[in-house]
């Protein structure tokens, strides 16, 4: 699976960057400083960070393939940048 | 072309009715532009109103991230949207004020570099231009990096609104001396000391808000709420007494006959719903928030501000606020 414009595949270190590089422009830091299993709460992420995340990873991916959701449901289980790679990974059997 | 003002109709203790009866009255004696956005067959009468459809409310209760992503065709969703877009210069609510920050953040968009928008009261300031409280309620939560992100919002504001070359910059705290206050304060104190671009005062205290010896006072927003909604209830506290002095025997109401055509404008502009809402600093936008209990002249006032801000150039004044090395 490649994104939109076809020039990257779309694979798990893919998703991580788009994952670390969105919260990194909400949280105004450098991705550098975002470990992917330090939970969002203690990087700084409140419940609004973390919405504004979650629609950023949805628009994101919607681009890139025709069409993402993450179910409100599932929100409370996405705790860390791991968590919510999984989840991707997950959903998008991209194995 | 003038952009209409988009007022959610659906938000406030007395919405849709005071809602709408104040936007009637901001373009009868303002002469304003302003599309309702609501739920039209909860709107009734929308009084010659241009309505923009929507189906679904977020409650006062209801929980201000979550609320937003389950209700996309909520008026508050739908007035951010219209700002968003392009359809509208601002946008006005009196709703769920967490839900109304987080529709603007989400669908408005922050400013480059700016962590969390945070809300501007005018203060009444007699003989001057109004002081600037920030934040008054947007973050509950501070960090002290956020509090000197907005004293650079409201510097720039201030600026802007009331062309002052230089405004002087106050924090709130429970004394003067840079080492009383939480841990909070005394860090921000440091920073604020240090920030280049900032013409830090130094603390202030409660007492310094109404009048205030400074420009603009920050503080989180937490404290800023129960510092606003304090006065709001002294001043209230205060007026009834005068009243009450005033109609106590036939001396007392003849004083009171002389007095009131002096107290009645003075009282008027020390109002609440007199200055009607408070802009959020820091969004692609702009974003007035309103007392939940608006009534109708609080809802006039609060387009009557809107319309201010839009005129007044506010987010291009605060665009490079925080991060003035993106300036073109």
């Amino acid at each position: 699976m490649t994104n939109a414009e076809g020039a990257q595949p779309l694979d798990r270190a893919a998703v991580t960057d788009l994952v670390v590089r969105e919260l990194a422009q909400i949280l105004e830091t450098e991705p550098a400083s975002i470990e992917e299993d330090v939970p969002f709460v203690d990087l700084g992420a409140d419940s609004l960070a973390l919405i504004e995340l979650v629609e950023a990873i949805e628009e994101d991916l919607s681009r890139a393939v025709g069409s993402f959701h993450i179910d409100d449901d599932d929100l409370e289980d996405l705790v860390s940048v791991r968590d919510a790679v999984d989840y991707v990974v997950a959903k998008l059997q991209l194995g | 072309m003038t952009l209409p003002i988009a007022l959610d109709a659906m938000g406030g203790d007395h919405a849709p009715g005071d809602i709408i009866e104040g936007a009637r009255r901001a373009v009868d004696e303002y002469g304003l532009d302003v599309t309702l956005v609501g739920v039209p067959e909860r709107m009734g009468d929308p009084r010659g109103l241009e309505v923009v459809s929507c189906s679904e409310v977020i409650e006062m209760a209801d929980e201000p991230g979550a609320s937003v992503r389950q209700k996309k065709d909520s008026s508050l969703v739908r007035a951010a949207e219209l700002v968003r877009d392009g359809r509208a210069s601002a946008m006005v609510s009196a709703g769920n004020t967490g839900a109304t920050m987080a529709s603007a953040l989400l669908r408005i968009g922050r400013l480059p570099g700016v962590v969390r928008p945070c809300i501007a009261t005018l203060m009444p300031n007699p003989g001057r231009h109004p002081a600037v409280l920030l934040d008054s309620g947007a973050n509950s939560e501070c960090t002290p990096e956020m509090l000197v992100q907005f004293a650079h919002l409201g510097t720039a504001f201030v600026r802007t609104r009331f062309g002052v070359v230089d405004p002087s910059v106050g924090l709130l705290s429970i004394g003067e001396e840079s080492s009383k206050g939480t841990p909070l304060v005394k860090e921000t104190h440091e920073l604020l000391r240090a920030a280049p671009g900032l013409n830090f005062f130094g603390n202030v205290e409660g007492r310094d808000l109404v009048p205030s010896p400074v420009d603009l006072v920050v503080t989180d927003g937490f404290t800023g709420n129960v510092a606003l909604k304090t006065l709001e209830g002294a001043f209230r506290f205060v007026l009834q007494n005068l009243l009450e002095a005033l109609d106590e025997d036939e001396v007392t109401r003849e004083a009171g006959r002389i007095l009131m055509p002096y107290l009645v404008p003075r009282a008027e502009r020390l109002r609440p719903e007199s200055i009607g809402g408070s802009v959020l600093l820091g969004l692609k936008g702009i974003c007035i928030i309103s007392h939940g209990s608006s009534n109708a002249t609080a809802i006039m006032n609060a387009l009557r501000v809107a319309d201010e801000m839009a005129r007044a150039g506010v987010v291009e004044a605060t665009r490079f606020a925080i991060r003035p090395d993106q300036e073109g």
